[in-house]
């Protein structure tokens, strides 16, 4: 089930709402479960036994974890528990992808399993692994409620496209919280906010790919309408889904991590990744990078630890070779940064265009379906391959989506965010709930009307 | 916290309740109208159809279909796309110079020649030896398109392609004959009242008689027409007036349906109250059709290949044949024609619109 639904927003969640505040406090956690593994369930029914089976072993490795005594016992816990996160991510993610490429280079003849991808299996998963690891370095207690437990793993407000939430940031919270009218108010704003960028903006430039990826009419112009494109409708669907989360917790009492920090008005990519999906940049930081050494080790071990971390962060965007690609890519551009410190030296606008640019041929490789499209791609924006600059259908749809296109400009930065900041108190207080309203009643036209709404993640 | 924000979230609160409430109590409408189309009711609850995940899909649709005040969101939408978002079409719909037309691009190749084989192996099985005359009727696009910056179809290459590939035919331009005004505005279709001229030439290309201007009466059809766009491109639109053009010998023919076994006029003014004003003329969409003429000035008679557009047009080819039998290869398939026809040599004319050749995948 996809927030930005009808089903959803009219059907699943007043029920949920209805169903959280009416019952006691001490029932919540379990409305909470029983809701997120019914939305989860919504999707793919079967998978609701791998989310059990996923929450019944975290829950009980952590629990060991905090149990044991001897620290070789603590290790066998914890070990286990990584190992079958990974293994859950090795089979149900990235099985095909391997049996294809030993395949390939081996020239044996492999079945493949076929196995469709669990949604939000790559969240979930990290979210255990983070919270029995957590447990082992003594940063959080071990949930010894099951029910609490399963609620964290499972919770529907962020399950299927994070953020991803750590335990010991809402540890508190899971065992006790309240909604005050303060969290109510905000969050539904910021529920609402989500929701509009990703029907009003994302969906729309959606809609601009889907058109450039289906033309027999390509040009130069509508090679780079269509990179810009993703790269506004990646943002906007990414971190509208994140303010949803963010604003849906809110709701439910719980104060989740910023996902995004308008990461396109970065000046280096080092800045960019600290703007851009911060819960997963944080967790690689934290889970894998500064275990495997961080930058306290030789620089030929540093580079290694880079392009591990880097070779993973793509791998973890989906089982294929351009996610590979593009999670190097920023590897090596975070070398470079490191290694050319006069980089930050250059003006600042020249070093904004320069992630700009970096980012935007970055999404290219990431969006497409496999290397040889992304190099079409790629050689289209710079004008290889016999393409003209401009056709009759790209100047129709740069027309046709220059508001779209301004109006993810401007999204992009805090221009709207300081607009409504400098509005007098009174005039803040009205306008409000009008343009609220307004966000909820246009979204649910875009939906009522069937109109483009795909869903990105699937491959996470 | 403030009591302003209290009421603010109030507001929305209550909005948003308003519509959910609404959504889980209102009884579940059957069609729309607007659209022209069935809507999806409440699916099946079964072990099976959860398990699937058809249940969900289905559930999905019926809430879209089944939301409360479908239409007036669906027109909010078209508001905001258009006048806020600035884009150019909606659903693929355009408004230009209070014309609304579909985007209809590229040329399909395959499409076309997947319609020409089709026609090809009509001839070669039933009509070796008859007097044979095609022509392609240009949707609106070809008139509004390209002079309003939307792009077009390579209107060129599909009338080439339909004149080389069909040689054992005549073949006859239309389109310096027609212009964007000779379209309903809200509609797909062209005004009968405006295809004499149409009329005329495929007359003279069939070597029969046509009718001139001052044999026909206008009569204007007592309801307004909204035509297929209005749906659509949810915007609000005024309605078309329709016509139908008149004169004893018209009148006199009478319409067989060899689907329904019904026997009616040219012009059925049963379809008043359709969904689907159009269908005025020889009824709407239907596989089969027979005219008998009995005032005819020969006993010629003539079969028309055609889509849509042939119910308008064919009254106003009836001057000179006996018989006019209408098929239309959407709804019946051409390897079983020949049980329901008799073909004898007798005139044939294949009229197919453009948006019908460039999406032929409903030829059978």
């Amino acid at each position: 089930m996809l927030f930005s639904s009808i089903p959803f927003l009219y059907y699943f969640l007043p029920a949920v709402l209805a169903a959280y505040f009416l019952v006691p406090r001490q029932a919540k956690n379990a409305v909470l479960l029983l809701a997120s593994l019914f939305f989860y369930g919504w999707g793919e029914p079967k998978y609701v036994l791998l989310m059990v089976f996923t929450i019944g072993v975290f829950y009980g490795c952590g629990l060991a974890v905090g149990w044991a005594k001897k620290g070789a016992a603590r290790r066998f816990w914890l070990i286990l528990a990584v190992v079958t996160g990974v293994a859950l991510l090795g089979v149900f993610k990235y099985a095909d992808f391997f049996i294809a490429n030993i395949a390939a280079v081996t020239g044996l003849s492999l079945p493949l399993l076929h196995l469709a991808l669990p949604i939000g299996i790559s969240f979930y998963t990290f979210q255990c692994i983070s919270y029995v690891v957590d447990v082992y370095r003594g940063n959080a207690a071990p949930q010894r409620n099951p029910i609490n437990f399963g609620a964290y793993v499972a919770l529907f407000p962020q399950l299927i496209a994070g953020p991803i939430v750590r335990y010991a940031d809402i540890a508190r919270e899971l065992d006790s919280r309240v909604t005050t009218w303060e969290d109510a108010s905000c969050g539904v704003r910021r529920f609402l906010v989500g929701l509009g960028k990703k029907i009003l903006l994302a969906n729309q430039l959606g809609q601009l790919t889907a058109v450039f990826r289906a033309s027999g009419e390509k040009s130069v112009l509508f090679c780079w309408m269509y990179a810009i494109a993703f790269t506004l409708q990646i943002y906007f669907d990414f971190s509208g889904y994140s303010d949803m989360a963010i604003g849906l917790g809110r709701i439910f009492g719980f104060h989740f991590i910023e996902n995004f920090n308008y990461p396109y008005l970065s000046k280096s990519v080092t800045e960019f990744w600290r703007r851009w999906h911060m819960s997963l940049g944080s967790w690689f930081r934290d889970y894998v990078y500064i275990p495997l050494g961080g930058n306290r080790v030789s620089k030929p071990r540093w580079i290694f630890n880079i392009l591990v971390v880097w070779m993973l962060t793509g791998l973890w965007h989906g089982a294929s070779w351009n996610f590979v690609i593009w999670g190097l890519l920023f590897a090596a551009l975070l070398l470079v940064e490191k290694s050319i410190p006069a980089i930050q030296k250059c003006p600042v606008w020249l070093r904004r265009c320069y992630v700009l640019l970096a980012v935007t041929v970055s999404f290219v490789i990431f969006n497409a379906e496999g290397l040889a499209q992304a190099g079409g791609d790629l050689a289209g924006m710079i004008g290889l391959g016999g393409l003209p600059l401009v056709t009759r259908e790209s100047l129709y749809y740069l027309r046709s989506y220059a508001v779209v296109f301004l109006l993810g400009f401007l999204g992009a930065t805090p221009l709207v965010k300081t607009l409504a900041q400098r509005l007098p108190q009174r005039a803040a207080a009205a306008l409000q709930p009008l343009v609220m309203i307004g966000l909820l009643l246009v979204c649910t036209a875009y939906l009522v009307d069937g109109s483009f709404n795909p869903f990105l993640y699937f491959r996470f | 916290m403030k009591k302003s924000r209290i009421v603010g979230l109030a507001a929305v609160a209550a909005v948003w309740l308003a519509l959910s409430a609404a959504a889980w109590v209102s009884p579940a409408k059957d069609i729309s109208e607007a659209e022209r189309r069935k809507l999806a009711q409440f699916p099946a609850l079964t072990a099976q159809s959860v398990g699937s995940g058809r249940f969900m899909t289905d559930f999905e649709r019926y809430t879209l279909d089944q939301f409360p005040l479908r239409d007036a969101f669906r027109r909010l939408k078209a508001v905001v796309h258009y006048d806020l978002l600035g884009q150019r079409d909606n659903n693929g719909i355009y408004l230009t110079g209070g014309s609304a037309a579909e985007l209809e691009y590229p040329l399909n190749e395959v499409s076309v020649s997947n319609a020409l084989k089709k026609f090809n192996a009509l001839y070669e099985t039933y009509l070796s030896g008859s007097r044979v005359v095609v022509s392609v009727v240009p949707d609106k696009g070809y008139y509004l398109a390209e002079k309003n910056g939307y792009p077009a179809m390579d209107y060129e290459a599909l009338f080439a392609a339909v004149e080389d590939g069909m040689d054992w035919a005549e073949y006859v331009d239309l389109t310096d004959l027609l212009s964007a005004e000779d379209y309903y505005r809200t509609d797909t279709h062209w005004r009968q009242e405006r295809l004499l001229g149409v009329s005329q030439r495929l007359c003279q290309a069939l070597d029969a008689q046509s009718f001139l201007a001052e044999e026909l009466t206008q009569t204007t059809v007592e309801r307004p027409f909204y035509g297929v766009y209005c749906g659509q491109a949810a915007l609000p639109m005024k309605p078309d007036t329709m016509y139908t053009m008149e004169n004893s010998l018209i009148s006199a023919c009478t319409v067989y349906n060899h689907e329904t076994k019904e026997t009616t006029s040219v012009y059925n003014m049963d379809k008043l109250e359709s969904r689907d004003l159009y269908d005025v003329y020889l009824s709407g969409a239907t596989p089969l059709l027979t005219i008998d003429n009995p005032n005819a000035e020969t006993d010629r008679e003539l079969i028309v290949f055609r889509d849509s557009f042939g119910s308008s047009l064919t009254p106003l080819l009836l001057k000179s044949y006996k018989t006019v039998t209408l098929v239309d290869i959407r709804y019946l398939a051409s390897d079983y024609l020949g049980q329901f026809v008799d073909f004898h040599g007798q005139d044939v004319l294949f009229l197919y619109s453009t948006l019908v050749l460039n999406n032929s995948g409903t030829l059978k």
